[in-house]
């Protein structure tokens, strides 16, 4: 099991600006899986109902939990994202070409890619 | 809480039904982000209106002895709604994990189904081990059929939709696709006295 990232050991001068990086970094990456051809929408990465706490916070606060999640594995970035795919082109191509378009966005930086489709057609 | 009724999110297929017809719900923002709740409402859409063909062709009143059959959808709805097994997908790195979540292809092949006029899922099934790659897989999908769609050509259609689809979509082994009509809702015979008196029953 893995744990969200700590951004004090991500080697940033400080936690703040660690959790900016990762912030900016998943916002990109957010940016790079939508410009695929065929992702038709991304979901929070982690189900709301495998977090009682966030969901609850989501209800009260009214934002959208995060879209892509970052965890530092042995350091090799873990990225994890569940998406939707359109019937215009084969779903499991369109997961291959946003894991590779991920990977290729963090080159040179050592990264583990997750792509889960929970939807298929419109 | 009837737990039966509920998906792995919480959310419920009568709170869902009851979203669609108030556009009221407690947490809106999750209903918008949770591939669950969506694949939900989109086959409640869907049975609403076959609802409303059903009235319109004044079915609904003909008493066929089949008033479960949406019963039986809704309950199947609520077990294939959920994310199922992690069907595992051929990556380009090793580092890489791919998957298809088996409701997302319970839904893919509910929505085939429900394209075909007059036509509604039932019991839509993957029998076999989806997580190891290469098993053999079949497909179990059970509809009903409005009164006039002829069932021999729609399941044959049904078929070869779904296997093309499934061949572009999945990376599965189909074995094979077993369709099953399970109702066939028929239009309401004349109403006159004679015809009471003089119909031959089947």
């Amino acid at each position: 099991m893995t744990e969200p990232m700590d951004v004090g050991a991500a080697a940033p001068a400080s936690a703040s600006a660690a959790s900016a990086d990762l912030g900016i970094l998943a916002e990109q990456l957010l940016g790079v899986v939508q410009s695929v051809e065929g992702v038709s929408s991304v979901y929070p990465a982690q189900p709301l109902w495998q977090s009682i706490a966030g969901a609850v916070l989501s209800v009260v606060t009214g934002d959208t939990p995060a879209l892509i999640t970052l965890t530092d594995e042995a350091g090799v970035l873990a990225v994890k994202t569940r998406i939707a795919v359109g019937t215009s082109r084969p779903a499991p191509a369109v997961a291959r070409e946003v894991a590779e378009a991920v990977r290729r966005h963090l080159l040179p930086r050592p990264a583990a890619v997750d792509v889960s489709v929970v939807k298929v057609g419109v | 809480m009837n737990t039966s009724d509920t998906l792995e999110c919480g959310h419920s297929l009568a709170e869902l039904s009851a979203y669609l017809d108030t556009g009221q719900i407690a947490d809106p923002v999750h209903v918008e982000t949770c591939p669950e709740c969506q694949a939900g409402l989109a086959s409640l859409r869907h049975l609403s209106e076959l609802g409303r063909e059903l009235l319109s062709s004044d079915v609904a009143e003909a008493g066929s002895g089949t008033d479960d059959w949406m019963q039986s959808i809704l309950d199947n709805l609520r077990l294939e709604l959920r994310p199922g097994r992690s069907i595992p997908l051929q990556s380009g790195n090793p580092q890489d994990t791919l998957w298809e979540t088996e409701g997302s292809i319970s839904a893919l092949i509910r929505s085939v189904a429900d394209a075909l006029p007059g036509t509604a899922a039932g019991k839509c099934r993957l029998h076999g081990d989806v997580t190891t790659p290469g098993a053999d897989i079949t497909v179990e999908v059970e509809i009903a059929v409005v009164y006039g769609h002829p069932m021999e050509e729609r399941a044959a259609a049904l078929r070869q939709e779904l296997a093309e689809t499934l061949a572009v979509q999945t990376e599965l082994t189909i074995q094979a696709i077993n369709i099953t009509v399970t109702d066939v809702l028929e239009p309401p015979h004349p109403a006159s006295p004679a015809d009471a008196t003089t119909e031959e029953q089947p």
